[in-house]
């Protein structure tokens, strides 16, 4: 009696234990396993975020360890909707910590500081343009390689411009800016516009990171370091900000504080229905998604203009880096090192980086003429012109661009408060945050 | 109940061991983590108190846990009202009975995220397009506003979760015994009568298991918070679990959202149970 009850008794208890074991043991016995076969083999995990260039990426990584035998390289991303800082330190936290990964700023280095080994060494970052290594440098140690440049500022519609009669060229200035969107709101209806801006508020990276980062770099020297270790900021610039902000709010497609991205580029701009939208190259793929020759002919970028400061620029700065896991053994920092250096200085990863990634290069010794895409090219430009604002949002306090400053921008526009209270607020804020 | 032998606990072995493991300990460590200065990535060193303390003086997180409760009362109002209708109709002796059941019962095999993104359709571009067409101007932007905020996630919530409900109130309601309702009909009682005096009592213990759900489920709502508004405009849409998220998440507080999150769980369990105390001295045994 007693031996059949015990039997599925145990069973059961036994598949439990066993298959929980199991179930936590696989991935070790693995990577043992692989070690201890053949030595030389060295495995590089890469965790990054870039979700428009994974499968490109993954090519050319196929291509690398075809002529590389003794490595073999692991991707995963993540990213796009999904939120790659929270995925980063559950992987970590996990102890399947990867070999490459990627940080964002000032903040993210010193987060992650006992785990990004020093990249002087790389050729990649000697070949980094100047400027570009500028929030990811710690004492003099290379910490992080940029992936590439991107850039944003007011995109338009050609046809559109060249309808109303507007010469894009001719837009350098505040003023100019503010006349040709008059015009454009007066010839609204022969147009087919909607309205000529597409502000949206309730994306606040767009407002409260991209739009304020071009009225505070001023502030800063354009320097993101300098940002990341100022104790307050002063909104010197806040005039011109409000100014830009109240242009594109007015001109807009209400409300805006409930427009997002998705309505902004491709409901309103990819269709025609407005004719300025503040963006960066990035959305090339969004509107060839919708319009494939808009896309690659009819659109082109202004600058956004600082009134009193620069007003014939454009922010271009590196989204993200690459880091290298300091806590790996030699081998394998070593192997993640070359791979980098392979990627963004050999020939076949140059043609790669352009061509197959669409990126704009980062780095020097590049042929620019092989970018195709026309936002791309124009950003570029601006860049090799010097024609730049930096991108200084990546040292703004944690949070505080989006969940601060975007928030009181989303109050401002719907009437819940004044300018001066949200430069009031926003600064306070800061200033409590750099305690 | 006396004899727990070897068997008793060698049977309840796996069910104590998972209950261990995905909830007890992370609770544990959880409470641990509130104490300390951990952001994800560091070994945290202890602070004590302090997040406890930074708690109550910060203006989003009494926002959102105000917003939370004011839409939790009504949101479980408006469920068990439309729940305990729902179901009073289809226990009528209507033919399409069971069609209506399952229509009814729709809405909740819906995931919350996918639920949101349709109505966040429905309240931006069909109310914009109605509203258009017949001249109403209140219909246009929603979601734009606080006051349309909250009562497009109401509304959503209540349609969503109506259904579910009504399926409780449907198994109470099945088993009044005919006979009592009988007899007062015979005693010269009204339809509204023998419902407030009969069937109401004995439908109590639904309540309390509905009440419950309800409430809790309100309170921790997460996905159609997400989904249908983001907490926009300016957060003032945004419940305590989206707070608690972008603390941890947004701002890289992490032991601070985890202080968050446990004052969050007390106060859940603290209005639960005093909600089944209550109700529970309330029903009648038959």
């Amino acid at each position: 009696m007693k031996a059949k009850k015990l039997f599925p008794a145990v069973l059961s208890l036994g598949l439990l234990i066993g298959g929980g074991l199991a179930g936590c043991s696989s991935s070790d016995d693995k990577t043992s396993g692989e070690n201890g076969k053949d030595g030389e083999k060295v495995t590089v995990d890469i965790f990054q975020f870039k979700v428009e260039f994974k499968d490109q990426f993954e090519d050319i990584a196929k291509a690398y360890e075809e002529a590389n035998k003794d490595v073999d390289i692991n991707i995963t991303t993540v990213g796009g909707g999904e939120d790659y800082g929270a995925a980063l330190k559950s992987k970590f936290a996990s102890g399947n910590e990867p070999t490459i990964y990627n940080v964002g700023g000032p903040q993210d280095v010193a987060d992650w500081n006992d785990k990004l080994a020093d990249l002087s060494d790389t050729e990649a970052a000697k070949a980094a343009l100047s400027g570009t290594l500028e929030g990811v440098t710690k004492d003099d140690k290379v910490l992080g390689l940029p992936y590439n440049q991107e850039g944003y500022g007011f995109i338009y519609n050609k046809e559109i411009f060249e309808k109303a009669g507007i010469d894009p060229k001719s837009i350098t200035s505040y003023s100019a800016l503010e006349d040709a969107v008059k015009t454009l709101d007066s010839k609204k209806k022969d147009l087919g516009l909607t309205s000529v801006f597409a502000l949206p508020a309730k994306e606040t990276w767009v407002t409260g990171l991209h739009l304020s980062n071009v009225f505070l770099a001023p502030e800063f020297d354009q320097n993101v370091i300098n940002a990341f270790e100022s104790k307050e900021v002063t909104f010197e610039h806040g005039d011109a900000f409000k100014k830009i902000l109240d242009l594109q709010n007015k001109y807009s497609d209400q409300p805006t504080v409930s427009l997002d991205y998705a309505k902004q580029v491709e409901e309103l701009f990819s269709t025609g229905k407005a004719a300025i939208i503040q963006q960066g190259n990035w959305v090339s793929g969004s509107i060839a998604g919708i319009d494939e020759e808009l896309a690659s002919s009819g659109v082109g970028i202004l600058p956004i203009p600082v009134e009193g400061y620069k007003e014939d620029s454009i922010p271009v700065g590196v989204p993200m880096y690459w880091a290298v896991n300091s806590n790996k053994d030699e081998k394998e920092v070593a192997a993640a090192k070359d791979f980098l250096d392979w990627l963004y200085t050999s020939e076949e990863g140059k043609t790669a980086v352009i061509e197959d990634f669409k990126f704009i290069p980062a780095y020097e010794g590049y042929d620019a003429s092989k970018i195709s895409d026309p936002l791309a090219k124009e950003i570029y430009e601006y860049s090799s012109a010097g024609k730049t604002l930096a991108w200084t949002f990546m040292g703004y306090p944690t949070g505080w661009g989006q969940e601060k400053l975007g928030i009181n921008i989303q109050k401002y526009v719907s009437g819940e408060m004044t300018w001066d209270e949200l430069v009031e607020e926003s600064s306070k804020a800061w200033t409590e945050a750099r305690k | 109940m006396r004899n727990r032998n070897l068997w008793y606990w060698l049977f309840l072995a796996p069910a104590l061991l998972a209950l261990a493991v995905v909830v007890i300990l992370p609770l544990a460590f959880g409470v641990y983590y509130s104490f300390t200065d951990w952001n994800g990535i560091r070994i945290p060193s202890f602070v004590g108190l302090e997040h406890y303390k930074a708690l109550f003086a910060e203006e989003e997180f009494k926002d959102a846990l105000w917003f939370t409760t004011k839409f939790t009362v009504v949101s479980v109002f408006l469920i068990n009202f439309f729940g305990l209708s729902l179901a009073l109709l289809v226990t009528q002796k209507f033919r399409t009975n069971n069609i209506l059941r399952t229509i009814f019962f729709m809405p909740n095999l819906i995931g919350g995220l996918i639920l949101g993104f349709i109505w966040q359709f429905i309240f931006t571009k069909v109310f914009a397009s109605v509203g258009e067409l017949i001249g109403v101007e209140a219909l246009e932007g929603w979601l734009s506003t606080e006051t349309t905020g909250f009562w497009a996630m109401a509304i959503l919530m209540s349609w969503q979760m109506a259904g579910y409900i009504m399926v409780i109130y449907i198994s109470f309601l099945e088993g009044v015994p005919q006979e009592l309702l009988e007899a007062a009909e015979i005693d010269g009682a009204n339809s509204l009568q023998r419902f407030y005096h009969v069937t109401f009592p004995l439908v109590m213990p639904a309540f309390t298991v509905s009440l419950f759900l309800t409430l809790s489920n309100s309170f921790k709502l997460y996905d159609q918070n997400l989904s249908l508004t983001g907490g926009g405009p300016y957060n003032s849409t945004q419940m305590v679990a989206m707070e608690i998220f972008k603390t941890a998440f947004v701002e890289n507080a992490m032991a601070f959202a985890q202080a968050k999150a446990v004052i969050f769980f007390l106060i859940v369990a603290a209005i639960s149970l005093t909600q089944v105390y209550i109700n529970k001295k309330r029903e009648v045994e038959m």
